[in-house]
């Protein structure tokens, strides 16, 4: 679904780089989790194959035929903008080509968001607002989606709703998920894979191997 | 009043600014460029002299020389990404240091207090088939691109995800909101003509509703504002631009007003 070879980036195109030469790969139908301490190039990585920036030396390419993004909530979208549930969903129907109005409820009753269908996007709470980012995202049928740390600012209970949302695509319709994780628990409880970038470098491990890997450096420090 | 002529001219293009300006508007306020549109309405002025200078039409040299404006914002946002106010000042560098170098000329047969004030006497037939036409041309514009405008003014990587080409559309829409200056210019003035563009879209806000209600009202009030101004200035003897202006503020104090006066009551009822 994804392969990145030999990627460097750095935002000034010299070095040091963010990324320094890594190599990755992402197969279809998989939960990634991309881990890391902050500054490691976590979200970088996500822009490069979100096609938001372009790297300095290597590739990178994705074979996705509809990639569905969940920004984080207060990060990319515009506060205080004039808009409700129903037309920040169904504007974005639009811009995908998708004739078919009723995408967008059946996409708000499976993020389980049709009350709050004429609430305006502001006025949600932290949970609500990232799964109707999560519907958007699940408009058009994609077969990969990329979150940018979709439990920033979620309470648990909701965080519990969204992680058994992106579960549930991902088992059951076959959704290759990406998504950029804070939330090292959340990573290792639903993740098939965890991607670990540290010091520009990266690597591949089950989330059971993470975890103990983990506890072990915690222990030596 | 409608008897006369020039009203009749001065009310049809007070209908094509109250809808175009607003429909404009609303992306401005809400990418927070309504001081760039501020900026854009002056350097009108430098296209106004211009068109004057060459005896073409002045509506016409407006929107030229704006159109030429809203392009070299787009590119320098690229140079000034996190120093946007200084675009302001260059445009308005570029804008009004050349309009007063060709005021000051003495070159001008034509006097141009009545671009900068705005004035109901001076609409003519050739302004007012410009005025259609750059209407129509914009409102169709914003209606085909109505989705991909609303996305970049909310939330631009998702537009880009979903392949909105981002930077054409901002080109395209550098061209709309100097057709609504060039539109506005001969009956709200250049000194005022921000307030037709940002005032009754600030207004809506307040009434807390979702995009497309509030792009309707945004259309009520400026509608309100420009036709109360047009009336007053008819029989105060007065420019309508200051007029408009001083009633879209109104307006807007009015609504404020309102919200709180009714927030109150219901505070009061819910705590009886």
């Amino acid at each position: 679904m994804i392969r990145a070879e030999n990627l460097y980036f750095s935002y000034n195109a010299s070095p040091p780089f963010v990324l320094n030469g890594i190599d990755f790969e992402l197969k279809n139908g998989e939960y990634v989790s991309v881990v890391g301490e902050n500054g490691c190039g976590k979200t970088t990585l996500m822009k490069l194959i979100l096609k938001f920036l372009k790297p300095v030396r290597g590739s990178i390419a994705s074979e996705a035929k509809r990639i569905g993004y969940v920004p984080q909530k207060q990060g990319s979208m515009n506060s205080g903008f004039p808009i409700t549930v129903y037309e920040m969903l169904d504007s974005y129907r639009r811009l995908l080509g998708i004739r078919e109005k009723a995408v967008v409820t059946e996409s708000l009753r499976r993020a389980g968001l049709e009350e709050f269908s004429a609430a305006l996007i502001d006025t949600l709470s932290g949970g609500q607002g990232q799964k109707a980012l999560i519907a958007r995202a699940m408009l058009g049928s994609p077969d990969l989606i990329i979150l940018d740390e979709p439990s920033s600012g979620v309470d648990p209970s909701s965080q519990k709703e969204i992680y058994g949302l992106l579960r549930k695509l991902n088992e059951e319709n076959g959704v290759t998920i990406l998504s950029v994780e804070h939330n090292l628990e959340a990573a290792v409880l639903n993740s098939t894979l965890i991607y670990h970038l540290s010091k520009g470098k990266g690597h591949v491990c089950t989330p059971q191997n993470y975890a103990e890997e983990y506890l072990r450096n915690r222990g030596e420090s | 009043m409608l008897s006369y002529g020039f009203m009749q001219n001065a009310v049809f293009v007070s209908l094509c600014i109250s809808v175009l300006c607003p429909c404009i508007g609303i992306f401005l306020v809400l990418r927070r460029y309504s001081m760039i549109g501020d900026a854009l309405s002056h350097a009108s002025l430098a296209g106004i002299t211009i068109g004057l200078l060459f005896g073409q039409s002045p509506v016409l040299g407006a929107f030229v020389f704006t159109s030429v404006c809203g392009a070299l914002v787009e590119f320098l946002r690229s140079y000034y990404e996190k120093h946007t106010d200084l675009i302001l000042s260059i445009i308005l560098s570029l804008g009004v240091g050349t309009a007063i170098t060709i005021i000051s000329s003495g070159r001008l047969r034509v006097n141009a207090d009545a671009f900068m004030f705005g004035s109901i006497l001076t609409v003519t037939k050739t302004d007012m088939i410009m005025v259609l036409a750059l209407s129509l041309v914009s409102l169709l514009a914003v209606a085909f691109l109505y989705h991909q405008m609303l996305y970049i003014a909310f939330d631009e990587e998702a537009a880009k995800v979903a392949g909105v080409r981002v930077r054409l559309i901002n080109y395209v829409f550098s061209i709309l909101v100097a057709s609504a200056i060039s539109v506005s210019i001969r009956i709200v003035g250049v000194l005022v003509l921000s307030s037709m563009i940002a005032i009754p879209v600030a207004t809506a806000l307040q009434l807390g509703k979702g995009f497309r209600k509030t792009l309707v009202f945004s259309v009520i009030f400026s509608a309100f504002d420009i036709m109360s101004g047009l009336l007053f200035s008819y029989y105060l003897n007065v420019a309508p631009g200051g007029l408009t202006a001083l009633i879209s503020v109104a307006l807007l104090l009015a609504v404020i007003l309102a919200k709180r006066l009714l927030s109150g009551v219901k505070g009061r009822k819910s705590h009886s």
